[in-house]
Order: C-alpha cells, then sequence, then structure tokens
C-alpha cells in the first residue's frame, strides 16, 4: 500500500470525537464504546503482548481490559488523557493476570522464569527487538517495557511490580545488557 | 561489534506502537458487556431504595419537627430565593430527562415510581413549609438537599451505574 495514502487514526479520531466518544460511551452507548476500541485496541494489545509474551494470553487480556474499562470508564473525568488513563488501567489488568498466574512455589519463593528461547520463531512480521524482548525473564521484561516503551519512571514501576526503585533500575540495566547481547549474536 | 546505547535506543524508538491481534476481539467484548449490562441492571434497583428511601424518611422527619416549631410570616425576599430554587430545580430535572431522551416516568417499575414519588412529596411539602416559613435558612438547605437527592436518582435510574471492579 502507498504509505501517503495511509491517514493516520489520530487525525480522523480527533480530540473533540473522542471526547464525545467517551461521553456517549460513559452513559452506556455501546457503538461509542466501539469506536474507542476501534482506535486503541491494537495499542493496548502491543502492551499486553510485550508485557506477556503471549499471543493467546495478551488477546484474552486484552479483551479483559476493554470489558473492565467499559465498567469503569465512568470514573474517567478528563483528568488525563484517555490514553494514559486506559494503558494505566491495562497495565494494572496486565499485572493483575500475571500474578494470578504464577504457581504457590514462584509466589513463595520469587522464583524467576528462566530466559525463553523458542519464542516467536514464526512470527516474521515482528521486529527483531520485539523477539529478543520476549525472551526476556519475566521481571527483566515487564521492566523494560514499562520504562523503555511505556515511558513510566522506575518509581512508578516500583510501586507496579512492588519492589524496590533500585530492583527496577539494575532490572532494566540487566535487560538491555542482554537484548544488546542477543542482538548482536543475530547481527 | 558492540551495540552502543544509542543504536539500542534506535531500535527501542521504531518498535510499533500498535499490534493487531489475530483474532476478532470484539465480539467476546461485546458478549460480555452485554452480560454486565444486564446483571448491573438488576442491581441497581436494588441499591438505589434503600438510601432513597432514607433520604425521604430524613426530610420527613425534619419537616414533622420543623412544622410544630415554627412560626409564621410571610417575606417576599426569601420567598423569591424558594421560588427561584424551585424553578432551578425544575429545569434541572427537566433538562436531565431530556438528556435521557426524555423517559416516560409512568414506564419505571412500581418500586421506582413509588421511591421518586416520596422524595417528590418531601421537596412538596418542604416548599409547601417554605411558604409559612420563607426566610428559614435550614428549609431552604433542606429543599437544596432534597432536589439533589432526586436528581441524583433520576440520574441513577437512566444512566448506567457500574460496579468498580
Amino acid at each position: 500500500m502507498d504509505s501517503s495514502k495511509v491517514i493516520a487514526a489520530e487525525t480522523l479520531f480527533n480530540v473533540d470525537n473522542e471526547k464525545e466518544c467517551i461521553a456517549r460511551a460513559q452513559r452506556g452507548d455501546q457503538e461509542a464504546f466501539h469506536t474507542l476500541y476501534e482506535n486503541y485496541h491494537r495499542r493496548v494489545y502491543a502492551l499486553c503482548w510485550r508485557m506477556l509474551a503471549d499471543k493467546d494470553a495478551a488477546e484474552d487480556v486484552c479483551q479483559e481490559v476493554f470489558v473492565q474499562v467499559w465498567q469503569k470508564i465512568s470514573y474517567f473525568r478528563g483528568e488525563s488523557k484517555f490514553s494514559t488513563w486506559l494503558h494505566s488501567v491495562a497495565t494494572n489488568i496486565v499485572l493483575g493476570h500475571i500474578r494470578k498466574h504464577k504457581t504457590w512455589i514462584q509466589r513463595i519463593f520469587s522464583i524467576e522464569e528462566q530466559t525463553v528461547q523458542e519464542v516467536a520463531v514464526d512470527m516474521p512480521e515482528i521486529p527483531e527487538l520485539d523477539k529478543q524482548i520476549m525472551k526476556l525473564p519475566e521481571r527483566a521484561r515487564l521492566v523494560f517495557v514499562l520504562f523503555a516503551v511505556e515511558g513510566y519512571r522506575h518509581e512508578e514501576i516500583a510501586q507496579m511490580l512492588n519492589m524496590a526503585v533500585g530492583s527496577s533500575k539494575a532490572q532494566y540495566h540487566r535487560a538491555k545488557g542482554l537484548l544488546r547481547d542477543w542482538v548482536e549474536a543475530e547481527s | 561489534m558492540k551495540l552502543s546505547e544509542q543504536d539500542l535506543q534506535v531500535k527501542i524508538d521504531e518498535l510499533p506502537q500498535e499490534m493487531s491481534p489475530e483474532r476478532d476481539l470484539w465480539t467476546g467484548i461485546e458478549k460480555a458487556i452485554q452480560n454486565k449490562t444486564q446483571e448491573s441492571a438488576n442491581r441497581q434497583g436494588k441499591n438505589i431504595i434503600v438510601p432513597v428511601a432514607w433520604a425521604a424518611s430524613v426530610c420527613l422527619a425534619v419537616l414533622m419537627t420543623w412544622g410544630s416549631m415554627t412560626p409564621t410570616e410571610d417575606s417576599m425576599q426569601t420567598l423569591s430565593v424558594a421560588s427561584v430554587l424551585k424553578e432551578d430545580f425544575a429545569q434541572q430535572r427537566q433538562t436531565l430527562l431530556v438528556s435521557f431522551g426524555a423517559p416516560d416516568i409512568s414506564k419505571l417499575s412500581p418500586e421506582m415510581q413509588a421511591e421518586l414519588n416520596k422524595l417528590a412529596s418531601a421537596r412538596k411539602s418542604i416548599e409547601k413549609a417554605l411558604t409559612d416559613d420563607p426566610e428559614n435558612a435550614d428549609l431552604l438547605n433542606l429543599l437544596r438537599w432534597t432536589q439533589q437527592q432526586e436528581l441524583d436518582f433520576i440520574e441513577k435510574l437512566y444512566s448506567p451505574q457500574w460496579q468498580s471492579i
């Protein structure tokens, strides 16, 4: 497709339209909510996919995010951008999902998963760095995605992941180191 | 060759912000939110009755007490305050109902209608009491509060209320 013909979603879905859709969705209008979904679900899915490193789980959690957003949208007061609020809801739901799916041994002893080696082999459309991110150990991956991709501060990440700020920074440096090694090895 | 910090940052910046899921997620979301809407509507009726009953009871109790204690005298100035409150309320109520598509209140369940009537009755009693004691600030405050209860009740009846998760 000719890239010049691609119109950015942001242009079509301007701020006024978004405000109107939010207001209508807050009054229970499912059509307006569907418009919001159409505009944002790819970004939410990308967040879920990177944090969970699992396509199927990311799809399920992405659905859960929008179901919960539908229930909570009346609490959105417009004090922040809708996208910021949505990402914050999505991040919390993903983290809740991860906590729920940990085994009791992992919970008690905080055992970290090993790096995943066989992921994303059959996904040629995914950027090389994304494939490497999927291989990171869980904590390093979460910190890396939240800090480097989603733009959260280490203080915020530490609170979300229930860890010290220093640990968040250490995990980020660990992730960067692993990624640099792996990207070098690939090239 | 060692990948520099800058090179890594470039790769991070190049990561796509959006990804498309392979399957259609909306169908499942739509089903789920329809179920939740139905559940919420069922719960809504039960949740509204208790606070409204309390509000109406408080109004009536205050009015009965007040009725036995207040002298009767007229004041055009404060009467006009009550009139302004009354007119403002009528306008707000009308605007609110229009915003919900001017619903037919007679189609509400008998329980909801009874609660709404209790509040309206309390409001009218306060308005009547104000004609006898128009300077009374407490009565004016009570009228404001009752009017607000009635508006909140209408809003709860016709706008979706979602439980927090």
